[in-house]
């Protein structure tokens, strides 16, 4: 099957799982208990007040038809206002969106890189010191509560050793002019050492804290599946005719390790991108999910609907990379 | 003592090519092959103990007996790639003289795939689901050859054609799933033989293909092996295999080597009394009711203190408990039995 096909096929699934999320999310905020329109001119304002807010939002509507203007307003790129913010929902998402997405990338790339070299290196020795290592650092990656493990890190490095800057949002330095949007990158495209400086020193906390626990479940994974190939069929014919260890490990067994690893990252890529609330309060990094809750604590629809829909979609987006990276990757796929 | 059983079919053995001048050293010699689960110290099990047997020059041997008898640990003992946790506690394994046990890690691999190859059975999952076909029977050329990597392709192309697979250049590309059962088991022995290996081990190369299929693969591993003037041990639970296509057949069981000898004698006239038991046990088309041998394997935690079969023959007697019989000659084979 060609890869345009193949893309194509994923694209059509995307939307319709767009459309799936969009509606399930939209019923599932209205049905909750709360009026957003006491919350909007107070518990203390009259009826009339109160009704004409309602009017206002639509929310005398009927549901059904609530959903199709809010289906016409997406289709013109328009996710509503956020009550609470007072802007458009598409402009607060434009804010800390790239805060998440520099958060996430940073994460899963320490992640990847602890612990599926971890994971490979423990399962070609088992019974090692190597091996007994891995299987305590899975453990506890898996266990350590994340927010837990943010304060520990907060209280170690800034309040005792005095190591890092105080873990209050993205920078304490300049920002530097946008251009993506994330601080990293910005400061390396305007030549701003010092801002470069800064957020790596803000961004390195939570990101470890990440890197820590999505690399626990994640060297789980990759020491399983090495050692599952290691053991498998093709692996001991390749060993019989005399292939050099080297060679089974890189050529032979890495692809197939790779396969099942790299959708492991894709879903643990996607879960980040869609905001990491906890730490993101402990580190109040104004990402996408620290949003997202305020707006749940406010009955504020829009935003809701729109971190939700934008996870989906970060979802949906790096699976299709990694299938079209599987459909490069993996020969089966392509019959 | 001679115990008639089994079919009486004509043995329809390939004639063998004349053997090459490699003087009276065996390709292929085991001696006292002891093998153990555990360490020294907290033993879990024996499963082959003071395995015997000769493939010589030129000459197909099958390994025959059934399931968990030791046939197939015997090839990873020889091959060097006994399962983890287990280890050669007595024996030698001499390959064209050379001794193995004991023999570098960076010797073996040479002579794996150069001097000794094996192919295994389910061919499927024998090759590399993410390599090409072509690949990786070029990489094994390369691995023990000087070709680069054009003339290694150019030869796995030609060894794919050798083996029966129409349109060899392009299906070399493909990659196995592309392949049907019969297809991959060629393009195995294909691998197998690139390196003109003095000895193929083929274990249970037909299992998991249709008749038609098992008879075609067979004929081909015998005639590819005669043509490279190589040895054959094939190991195989079906009797009617080796009496097909090996001139020689060795009968283990609970990691014991029964008998052994000439195929026709041995499935003929069998010496030993689970030789004729095994050959009962597979029956013929006109017997009405399958013949089972009573009672369980033993279980080999330790070192036999007398016969294997002896819980399980008809004809024990105080003699069969009186240690374990050796392997003795007995006219034209070796057996394992007092009676014998």
């Amino acid at each position: 099957m060609p890869l345009a096909i193949y893309i194509g096929r994923r694209l059509v699934f995307l939307v319709v799982a767009l459309f799936g999320v969009s509606l399930i999310t939209f019923f599932v905020t209205r049905v909750l208990p709360g009026n957003p329109a006491y919350l909007i001119v107070g518990v203390q304002a009259d009826e009339s007040t109160v009704e004409a807010v309602i009017e206002r939002l639509g929310l005398d509507e009927p549901i059904i038809n609530q959903y199709g203007h809010y289906m016409r307003q997406l289709f013109t790129g328009d996710l509503g206002d956020s009550w609470r913010t007072k802007n458009p929902v598409t402009t607060d998402i434009a804010d800390r969106w790239p805060a998440t997405i520099e958060l996430a990338t940073t994460a899963a790339i320490l992640s990847i890189c602890w612990s599926v070299p971890f994971g490979i290196v423990s399962a070609l020795r088992r019974r090692s010191l190597s091996d007994r290592l891995a299987n305590v650092a899975s453990g506890l990656g898996v266990s350590i509560p994340e927010f837990w493990l943010g304060i520990i890190l907060i209280l170690v490095f800034f309040f005792h050793l005095d190591f890092a800057p105080a873990p209050i949002g993205r920078t304490l330095g300049t920002v530097p002019p946008e251009v993506t949007g994330l601080y990293t990158l910005d400061s390396v495209i305007a030549g701003d050492w010092g801002a470069l400086r800064s957020s790596l020193a803000q961004l390195a906390l939570p990101a470890i804290t990440l890197a820590i626990t999505t690399g626990g479940p994640l060297l789980r994974v990759t020491r399983g599946f090495m050692r599952e190939t290691m053991a498998s069929h093709h692996i001991r014919s390749a060993r019989a005719l005399g292939v050099p260890e080297r060679s089974i490990v890189l050529r032979h067994a890495l692809p197939n390790v790779l396969l099942p690893v790299s959708t492991m990252v894709a879903l643990m890529y996607g879960y980040l991108l869609g905001g990491t609330v906890l730490v993101e309060f402990v580190f109040a990094w104004p990402g996408i999910g620290k949003y997202a809750i305020d707006s749940i604590a406010a009955s504020d629809y829009a935003p809701v609907l729109a971190a939700v829909l934008l996870s989906a979609c970060s979802y949906i987006l790096v699976y299709l990379v990694m299938d079209i990276l599987h459909f490069i990757i993996d020969p089966r796929t392509r019959t | 003592m001679s115990i008639s059983a089994g079919p009486e079919a004509a043995a329809s053995i390939h004639p063998a090519p004349p053997a090459p001048d490699r003087g009276d050293v065996p390709v292929l010699d085991v001696a006292d092959l002891t093998v153990g689960f555990g360490s020294a110290a907290k033993r879990r099990s024996i499963p082959l103990q003071g395995i015997h047997l000769q493939v010589a020059a030129s000459e197909r041997m099958a390994l025959v007996g059934e399931s968990g008898s030791g046939k197939s640990l015997t090839a990873a003992a020889v091959l060097g790639l006994l399962p983890e946790g287990a280890e050669v506690i007595r024996g030698s394994i001499r390959l064209d003289g050379e001794e193995l046990i004991g023999a570098p890690e960076r010797r073996l691999r040479d002579l794996r795939g150069g001097r000794m190859a094996i192919m295994f059975q389910n061919p499927r999952a024998s090759l590399n689901p993410v390599l090409t076909v072509g690949g990786q029977i070029a990489e094994v050329i390369r691995v023990h050859g000087d070709a680069g990597r054009k003339e290694s392709w150019t030869q796995a192309v030609d060894l794919l054609a050798e083996m029966g697979i129409p349109d060899a250049g392009r299906r070399a590309k493909d990659y196995v799933h592309q392949y049907s059962g019969g297809m991959a088991q060629r393009a195995a022995l294909a691998m197998a033989l690139s390196c003109r290996p003095d000895l193929l081990i083929a274990d249970e190369p037909t299992t998991g293909l249709d008749a038609t299929l098992q008879q075609q693969v067979l004929e081909l591993v015998v005639e590819q092996v005669a043509s490279r003037d190589a040895s054959l041990l094939l190991i195989t639970h079906d009797i009617a295999v080796a009496r097909s296509h090996c001139e020689r057949t060795t009968v283990m069981y609970a990691g014991r080597v029964m008998e052994s000898g000439p195929t026709s004698s041995v499935t003929e006239s069998p010496k030993n009394p689970y030789t004729a038991a095994l050959l009962k046990a597979f029956g013929t088309v006109d017997q009405r009711r399958m013949y089972a041998i009573g009672g369980v394997v033993p279980t080999l935690v330790g070192e036999l203190s007398e016969c294997a079969f002896a819980d399980r023959c008809p004809m024990v007697g105080p003699e069969c408990r009186d240690g374990v019989p050796a392997l003795r000659s007995v006219d034209d084979r070796q057996v394992a039995c007092v009676k014998a």
